[in-house]
């Protein structure tokens, strides 16, 4: 066993590692995260999940319900630090896992992966409790300048395959797919939604550009059908013999902690940023960590005091221009764990089950399936194909199928499993002894 | 899922926490004392906190917090100290109307389980002349601490009129008992006692030496009648509203007729701060995660919301006003807009979303009974929340 194999298993005790190991992993860590760019690509299938806060009880359920590393590929969507009393568990398990097993775990940058935000909120003390000075806390922030600031998903299947578990109350209307997917953590199915399934061009009579789509949704140019659901990958009714420009009819999906950026109109604008530093108070990388969407038109300010708010249109437009199908972000609690918004175009994802061990909400990670129609081919959807066809701009690229799996707070009390029970924080103001 | 990750939900155990501090109110009696004296510590600390970040000033927070205890809260933590802080400040401030020297129409304040509130020092401060009497009631280990903070702290006795250059006159005004756990002074009592004690006392104007029945009175309950049963709670507003400041409002059971027959009862009002909402989400953990702690808000399922915070003012004899709104609104609403950006400066709060629901789940309600109208006459324009 190695000694990277030896750490993991060590933190997902949750017991630390020498402080001299910690600066061996974030040394690789950082070596590694160098290399890649601002916004990592991502192949489906992939579970994206939302903000931990050092809440470890609550990663381990989190692998349990998702599946383990790296049997699972996962996408983290930052935050990883602060409120929680387990932020460096839960930040150094993942950074090991990020190392040894580089391809399967992506992480990206939150607001609170920042020298400023964790000497507030908490990760600072932690470091300084725990290992009795701050180098480990400094280890910890070289990293942070180093994550990623977005990840393009690319090849999501537009159709879940039904869980075995489904429900027969839920089964699907004639020529329909499934399109949203609702689990608990016992893995049953609580919701579905399925949407009407596009033609596929092999039973059309004319050429399926000419041709108005059906309720809204329609293919990307030059794409073939969607796959029969019964269907094995690749086979003919699928449309793919044609060869060359086969896309999957899924847009790519971007991923950021908190949102969009009025100084960011296309994904390649987020590759330009110098990323290698502390958050700034403002500007794009700020306002990418930062921002939160609301029912508002345009832009407005945002009440945390960094970042913006975004509206329905904004977020339509930077999907169409970027040949986007969906941003997935986090960044805000959402009592059910997750949140569509504004058509399906954006998803608060939240992955931090009875935040603070004081909410009482649960959480959710979202699971995007593999297109296995497109004969390994997707689309690169970030602004660079096909925008000057006319039929483009009427069009809308068809969003993932996406399954939730929400899951509520680990007990904290199980044996094999440090017991400290946290106290949430009350405005409690009374000095009347309790007596019974 | 991958089956090797053991379920921790399923592990739970069966009753209760088990070890460590899952201690049980018959069995550990000590041990509910001194989750008690967390809760009050946690209170002064928080204040503490609130003012050495700049949210609020208080020139008495450092000597009524425990030596050595200080600690940074959260900015959501400082955000509702401040909301809550001031918002009963500005009531308290319109009841007692404008410093005038030549005022002699005095007020009254009774606080009830004052603990380590800073409150009188910062109204004697404030105010040339003490215009008002100000009562703190509250258990004999409570009062005694704060009758010791105020002997070895020379800022809470300058506060009280007793200065440096004190003449014997000025000493013999403030006096402290043989147990050294009441106080008595001009404008500052203390009084140890046990409110639920107070129902069953024979003589009402002998149990709180000092009160004078009739001035216009106000009373503060800051989280304290939630501890008590709603039957104790309810039987502690009625000594003060039926027996000790006579009959007024709309006291259930009684006629019109009789109402009517009274005459110069003392204007009396009531300011509470309460947790509320306790049946969603947020409500149901911060009942269960206080009740861990051995913390149980007794009166809380029965002013579970907006609307019986309302009634119950009504149905408890403070029938000419009852108001009440929760401590988002009073953010939201009270703050004016300068203030507002003076405080979201002082630090970056990145916990909007658990901002709205802890200050969605306390409220702070006001009601009063006043047969000329005039001594609650300031609160009327003041913005209650409307609804649930």
């Amino acid at each position: 066993m190695s000694d990277l194999d030896r750490a993991i298993e060590q933190l997902r005790a949750c017991r630390l590692i020498p402080e001299s190991q910690v600066r061996e992993l974030c040394y690789k860590a950082r070596e590694l995260l160098i290399e890649e760019g601002n916004v990592v690509s991502v192949d489906a299938p992939v579970t994206i999940c939302g903000d931990i806060h050092g809440q470890f009880h609550d990663l381990m359920e989190l692998f349990r319900v998702g599946g383990d590393v790296p049997d699972t590929n996962y996408l983290f969507m930052g935050d990883f630090v602060d409120r929680g009393f387990y932020s460096l568990e839960s930040f150094l398990l993942l950074l090991c896992l990020k190392v040894r097993y580089p391809d399967r775990i992506t992480l990206i940058r939150g607001n609170h992966e920042s020298r400023q935000i964790t000497t507030v909120y908490g990760f600072y003390d932690e470091c300084i409790r725990k290992y009795g000075s701050a180098n480990v806390w400094r280890y910890c922030c070289e990293v942070f300048d180093y994550l990623a600031l977005g990840a393009i998903v690319l090849g999501a299947s537009s159709e879940l395959e039904p869980t075995s578990t489904t429900a027969l109350s839920s089964m699907p209307i004639d020529d329909s797919e499934l399109e949203t997917e609702v689990l608990n953590s016992r893995g049953e199915v609580t919701m579905s939604t399925y949407r009407a399934r596009q033609r596929s061009s092999s039973d059309a009579s004319t050429d399926s550009r000419n041709i108005s789509p059906p309720r809204d949704i329609s293919a990307a140019p030059g794409q073939a059908a969607a796959p029969s659901r019964s269907g094995a990958p690749g086979t003919g009714a699928s449309g793919d013999g044609n060869g060359s420009a086969v896309t999957s009819r899924t847009g790519a999906v971007l991923c950021v902690h908190g949102g969009l950026s009025p100084l960011i109109d296309s994904v390649d604008k987020i590759r330009l940023i110098d990323r290698k530093q502390e958050v700034p108070h403002e500007g794009a990388m700020c306002d990418l960590l930062w921002s939160d969407p609301d029912e508002i038109e345009g832009w407005g300010l945002s009440p945390r005091g960094a970042g913006f708010l975004f509206g329905g249109d904004i977020v339509k437009q930077f999907n169409h221009l970027n040949g986007l199908s969906l941003v997935a972000r986090a960044h805000q609690l959402v009592m059910e764990g997750y949140k569509e918004m504004f058509d399906g175009g954006i998803v608060t994802v939240w992955s931090a089950p009875n935040y603070c061990y004081r909410c009482g909400n649960v959480a959710a990670i979202l699971e995007l399936g593999e297109d296995t129609s497109g004969g390994g081919t997707v689309a690169r959807s970030n602004g660079e194909y096909g925008r000057s066809n006319g039929i483009v701009s009427n069009s809308r690229v068809v969003s993932p199928g996406r399954r939730y799996r929400v899951f509520e707070a680990a007990a904290q009390d199980t044996r094999g499993m440090p017991a400290k029970k946290p106290v949430a924080d009350y405005f409690l103001v009374s000095f009347f002894p309790l007596l019974s | 899922m991958a089956s090797h990750i053991p379920n921790l939900n399923t592990l739970r155990r069966g009753r209760g926490r088990g070890r460590g501090i899952g201690r049980t109110e018959e069995t550990l009696p000590s041990g509910k004392d001194r989750i008690v004296q967390g809760t009050d510590n946690d209170a002064s600390v928080s204040r503490l906190s609130a003012v050495e970040l700049g949210y609020l000033e208080d020139a008495y927070a450092a000597v009524l917090t425990p030596a050595g205890s200080a600690t940074r809260r959260l900015p959501i933590i400082n955000r509702g100290t401040y909301a809550r802080t001031t918002a009963i400040d500005q009531l308290v401030a319109r009841f007692l109307g404008p410093y005038l020297p030549e005022n002699t129409h005095k007020k009254q304040i009774i606080s009830l389980g004052a603990g380590s509130d800073t409150r009188v020092f910062r109204l004697l401060s404030s105010r040339q002349t003490p215009d008002f009497v100000y009562h703190e009631l509250d258990f004999a280990v409570n009062t005694a601490e704060k009758i010791r903070a105020i002997r070895s702290a020379p800022v809470l006795q300058r506060a009280l009129g007793i200065g440096s250059e004190l003449s014997s006159e000025n000493d013999t005004r403030v006096t402290v008992s043989e147990t050294g756990d009441a106080l008595r002074s001009p404008s500052y009592h203390v009084h140890p006692v046990d409110l639920r004690s107070l129902s069953t006392c024979s003589d009402p104007v002998a149990a709180l030496p000092g009160v004078e029945t009739g001035l216009p009175t106000l009373l503060i309950s800051e989280c304290c009648l939630v501890y008590l049963s709603p039957i104790e709670a309810e039987q502690v507003v009625s000594f003060f509203t039926q027996r000790l400041f006579g009959h007024g409002g709309a006291v259930s059971g009684l006629g019109d007729s009789l109402q009517e027959a009274q005459v110069n009862v003392a204007p009396l009002g009531l300011i509470l701060y309460e947790p509320i909402r306790p049946n969603d989400a947020f409500g149901r953990t911060m009942v269960s995660n206080l009740a861990a702690r051995g913390i149980q808000l007794k009166t809380l399922p029965r002013y579970a919301s907006l609307e019986a915070q309302r009634g119950r003012f009504q149905e408890q004899g403070f029938g000419d006003g009852q108001a009440v709104a929760d401590i988002e609104f009073i953010w939201k609403r009270w703050v004016n807009e300068d203030e507002k950006e003076r405080v979201a400066g002082l630090e970056m709060l990145d916990e909007l979303e658990e901002w709205q629901l802890l200050a969605r789940h306390y409220c702070i309600a006001w009601g009063w009974r006043d047969q000329d109208d005039t001594a609650f006459a300031g609160w009327k324009d003041l913005e209650a929340q409307q609804g649930e």
